[in-house]
């Protein structure tokens, strides 16, 4: 590409000040929290409006320039890594609450506001939007939306695809459209729907409405200390089976409570090896006996002490523990690498217990914090990337959680996405006809294959060959000639060159200085 | 016109094989009650296969503790809930006529029933999805957890594309338990305005009801819509929680005018609620009404509602419906000459684009915009129907691309 008249031209866009080219700043932009490949992007513009964003678009398709947009960079699967380079899009000025409309039980958000920040605005008028995942402080409603995010709260109320009610979309020849406005059953195909989890490659979200929801009237949560993980996991799945519906229901092992134990001064005893956080919400009324019942069933189990938090403050510093759990794990290893994982919730107990096995077969010490009441696991290697070869070995745990996890009927990913980290282990749930229906949907919207090249997709199969493929077997021979194959296709064979470690701790360290966890 | 029925995915994927090499049109069946709406398809003098989806029944997947369950897609709701329900669970959608209506055409249709304010549609219990594509190749998406961000979510894209893009051949849900106690709250109020008022103070409450549904019925209440209109109040769980909703809201609705209250409880509470799913049933539809399903902003429902009455009273129909009043849906059944109800359907639409015709009479079918006026991204929609299906094997015609 011409880079200094596609420079120039996005100066004129979107102003000298907002567009990014000094090679060291445009390093910030090589990854998210996910580093094991990191790919400096060729030029950063901060937009503040769609009409911004659509111009930059155009012009990039102009240049045949990939385009990958990008909130706050707090993704755990390379979602907002440049593969290919070209320009990102970042949503930091694009940062206002454009219209609250509680009759209508909505809001309408730019893509940078913080998820956190959105929280505190909805509060104030006694609203909440529900996805609240655990980086909430520092992640923006884009990067929610784009990797349908989750948080401890869906076990309740579901993740952030069902809060999403329309979207502008800013597609791959410029063009902008909303999607839905939350008037109810759209006509047509919901492509609000598959926009959420589609890691940017769609179109770039520029707008959005989203469904919020009153404050319920009472809330209640308690800790649940356990001598062994096996007892917490075995009282999870008992809840649930039982029919309970908690709001909330997280899980952290003795390495977890150790951490925040040291940083937080929680004075949990050192005979609790697993602690249970369970919150249950609604109407005053009957939310004791709810209680009472869910702690017996965790006596049951062997609890050894339960620790009610009743009042607002007692209730903040339950939840703290859990909520600054991973910024704790810094202080007691060099680095991570979180697998994120979902089982069925009564193979709770039994997974836990070969995580176990795993981490003493290669000899590193595997975490446990997550998000039980979903089955959603998130093990938590615990290495040093620069000895030996912790780094290999810490691959090597990882890859064996997922073959467990899919082998007992869970899947990859359960709320941080598949984007870079975990394209190659798409094969182990699906085959090339079920990939090629997803690229078929992927073409629909991104022919150009212009908005996050090189995602989703295994290396051996992107998505321009699945669709060329599957146009055969529907007997559209001519059709499958004109695929446009795309950089990912083109550069199959060797790729681009893969550098960097799978290290969150940067990430997370940065994440960190923003101030993003108390 | 051939009418076959298989047994397996694997059968039918042979079907749709056939039907794509010799380029003949495939019309899928479900409980087969809503063949007759939509548009009709369009041939084109090819050969139309009928697929009777009813022999795909059988439960895949279930494990009662995980509390989700995988059905194949000929099953019907009745039959699901037969599973479950021995084990205190259920699939929270009440369709109507739950004999017939299968799990399939429910997803096809995007099904909605009184209770999606309290437990949403199928668009969000669906965990994963089988399907045998245009060209009879079967491909899956999602999976059997309750949370999963592997892939796109391709079942969102099946969701409400009525049989247009491939045919389900089973999904998996996430179950709920069912609720220890519930009851129905049966309000009658002297205007649509008043009944709104109590429906704008539910909105704006703490409370949480199942449903809310807006009720002016001729065969319920026996009075025509002007003079006894109703506001049924469905809440459930926690048993105190239940009698906290019992004891305040009908106190609200007194507040705000309300003439009377009805109180329902067990069977009584369960015989009322499949009455209201089965309202806006069009499978047995009288052949001289128009059956609409208006969608607005919730805010929107009450001046929606209002101009509906006064439209009918001009045209003079004599107008039944049922709302989804919290969520902004409602069902409008109206009677009288066609001439009458197409002026009706007219004007309601001009003001309403979201409005699509679920029954008519015969002589007005294709002369009404039965897919409404308010489709958004339509060539995006096209590029997805002709990715999916170039041919038009696929319910072709039917649908708004
Ligand atoms: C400590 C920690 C805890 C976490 N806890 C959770 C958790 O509990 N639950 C959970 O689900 N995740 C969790 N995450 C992962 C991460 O925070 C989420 O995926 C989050 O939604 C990413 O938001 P972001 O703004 O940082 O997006 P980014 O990382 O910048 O981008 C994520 C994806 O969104 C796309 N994107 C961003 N903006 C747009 C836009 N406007 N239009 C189109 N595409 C866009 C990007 O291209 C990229 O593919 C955690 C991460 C950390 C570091
Ligand atoms: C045009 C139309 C609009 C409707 N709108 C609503 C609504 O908004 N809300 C509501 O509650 N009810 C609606 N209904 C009623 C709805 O049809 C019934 O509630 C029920 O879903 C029908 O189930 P069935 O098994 O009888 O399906 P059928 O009446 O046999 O089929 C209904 C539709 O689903 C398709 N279909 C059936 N099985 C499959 C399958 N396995 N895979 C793919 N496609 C399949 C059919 O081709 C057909 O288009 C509508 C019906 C129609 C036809």
């Amino acid at each position: 590409m011409n880079r200094i008249a596609f420079i120039q031209a996005l100066e004129k866009i979107v102003g000298k000040k907002y567009v990014v080219q000094d090679k060291a700043a445009l390093m910030l932009y090589e990854a998210d929290g996910c580093i094991m490949e990191t790919h400096a992007p060729d030029v950063v513009i901060m937009p503040t409006s769609t009409e911004e964003v659509a111009a930059a678009i155009k012009l990039a398709r102009e240049y045949d320039v990939p385009v990958t947009a990008r909130g706050s960079g707090t993704g755990l699967s390379g979602g907002s890594t440049p593969v290919f380079g070209g320009l990102v899009i970042t949503t930091t000025r694009m940062n206002r609450v454009l219209e609250l409309d509680t009759r209508n039980n909505r809001v309408r958000v730019q893509p940078g506001v913080i998820n956190f920040e959105l929280s505190q605005y909805l509060m104030t008028h006694g609203y909440h939007f529900a996805a609240d995942p655990s980086s909430q402080k520092a992640c923006s409603i884009g990067g929610n939306i784009a990797m349908n995010s989750g948080g401890p709260h869906c076990v309740k109320y579901g993740v952030t695809g069902s809060h999403v009610l329309g979207l502008k979309l800013v597609l791959e020849d410029g063009s902008i459209m909303w999607t839905g406005d939350g008037t109810p059953d759209g006509i047509g195909y919901d492509l609000t729907g598959v926009n959420v989890g589609a890691a940017g490659g769609f179109g770039f979200v520029s707008e959005t409405w989203l469904r919020i929801m009153r404050m319920p009237e009472s809330v209640r949560v308690v800790l649940a200390l356990f001598p062994e993980i096996r007892g917490a996991a075995e009282a999870v799945s008992e809840v649930i089976a039982s029919g309970f519906l908690p709001t909330a229901m997280e899980m952290m092992d003795k390495w977890v409570i150790k951490a925040v134990n040291k940083s937080y001064n929680l004075g949990i005893p050192d005979a609790a090896k697993a602690a249970l956080i369970i919150e249950v919400d609604g109407v005053d009324e009957g939310l004791d006996k709810l209680l009472a019942e869910i702690v017996s069933i965790c006596e049951k189990r062997g609890a050894l002490e339960i620790r009610p938090a009743k009042t607002p403050e007692e209730q903040i510093n339950a939840w703290a523990a859990r909520k600054n759990a991973f910024g704790a794990m810094g202080r007691v290893a060099r680095s991570y690498y979180l697998v994120d994982t979902v089982v069925p919730r009564t193979k709770l107990p039994d997974v836990l217990e070969q995580v176990q096995r795993i981490s003493e077969k290669y000899d590193l010490p595997v975490a446990n914090v997550f998000h039980a009441g979903d089955g959603n696991l998130h093990p938590l290697v615990l290495y040093d990337r620069t000895r030996g070869d912790e780094d290999e070995r810490a691959h090597k745990i990882a890859t064996e959680v997922m073959e467990l996890c899919v082998s007992v009927g869970g899947v990859i990913s359960g709320e941080h996405g598949v984007a870079l980290e975990k394209k190659n282990y798409m094969p182990a749930l699906f085959n090339d006809d079920d990939l090629g229906a997803m690229a078929a949907l992927h073409e629909c919207f991104n022919a150009s294959k212009m908005f996050n090249p090189g995602k989703t997709f295994p290396d051996s199969c992107p998505p321009g060959a699945l669709v060329a493929r599957r146009r055969r077997i529907l007997g559209d021979k001519a059709g499958a000639d004109a695929v446009h194959i795309g950089r990912a296709a083109a550069l199959a064979n060797g790729g681009p060159a893969r550098h960097g470690h799978h290290d969150q701790q940067q990430a997370l360290d940065r994440v960190v200085k923003q101030g993003a966890w108390v | 016109m051939t009418t076959l029925t298989p047994k397996t995915p694997a059968e039918l994927a042979e079907i749709v094989q056939h039907a794509h090499e010799t380029n003949a049109v495939i019309v899928l069946q479900g409980g087969g009650t809503h063949q007759s709406i939509g548009n009709p398809i369009a041939a084109n003098g090819r050969e139309i296969i009928t697929i009777n989806m009813r022999g795909l029944n059988r439960v895949i997947e279930y494990e009662p503790n995980d509390m989700v369950i995988g059905v194949e897609a000929g099953m019907t709701f009745a039959e699901l809930d037969a599973i479950v329900r021995p084990n205190g669970q259920m699939l929270p959608l009440d369709v109507p006529l739950p004999e017939r209506c299968t799990i399939g055409g429910a997803l096809a249709v995007a099904a909605d029933g009184p209770r999606r304010l309290g437990y949403g549609t199928l668009r969000d219990l669906i965990l994963g999805a089988q399907v045998v594509e245009a060209s009879g190749r079967i491909s899956k998406a999602g999976g059997m957890t309750v949370k999963n961000v592997s892939g796109y979510d391709m079942m969102k894209l099946y969701h409400g594309s009525y049989g247009t893009l491939s045919i389900i051949t089973s999904a998996n849900f996430k179950l709920l338990p069912r609720p220890r106690a519930a009851a129905t709250l049966r309000m009658g109020f002297e205007s649509l305005a008043a009944a709104f008022k109590l429906v704008d103070a539910l909105q704006a409450s703490q409370f949480t009801p199942a449903a809310v549904e807006l009720i002016c019925d001729a065969k319920h209440n026996g009075v025509s819509l002007t003079t006894q209109i109703e506001v049924a109040v469905l809440t459930d769980g926690l048993p105190d929680a239940v009698a906290r909703h019992e004891r305040d809201i009908p106190a609200l609705a007194k507040g705000l005018g309300s003439t009377t209250l009805t109180v329902l409880h067990g069977n009584q509470h369960d015989t009322f609620w499949a009455y209201v799913a089965d309202l806006n049933q069009v499978a047995d539809l009288q052949p001289d009404k128009l059956a609409l399903k208006l969608a607005c902003l919730p805010s929107q429902l009450g001046d929606a509602l209002a101009l509906a009455q006064k439209l009918a009273a001009q045209h003079a129909l004599t107008l039944t419906l049922n709302a989804r009043a919290i969520n902004g849906v409602a069902y409008l059944r109206a009677r009288g000459a066609n001439a009458n109800l197409q002026a009706f359907h007219t004007a309601l639409l001009a003001q309403h684009p979201r409005l699509v015709v679920m029954g008519a009479p015969e002589a007005l079918r294709g002369k009404l915009a039965i897919w409404g006026n308010d489709v958004r991204g339509r060539d995006i929609m096209q590029r997805i129907k002709h990715e999916f299906d170039p041919q038009g094997l696929l319910n072709p015609g039917r649908f708004v691309v």
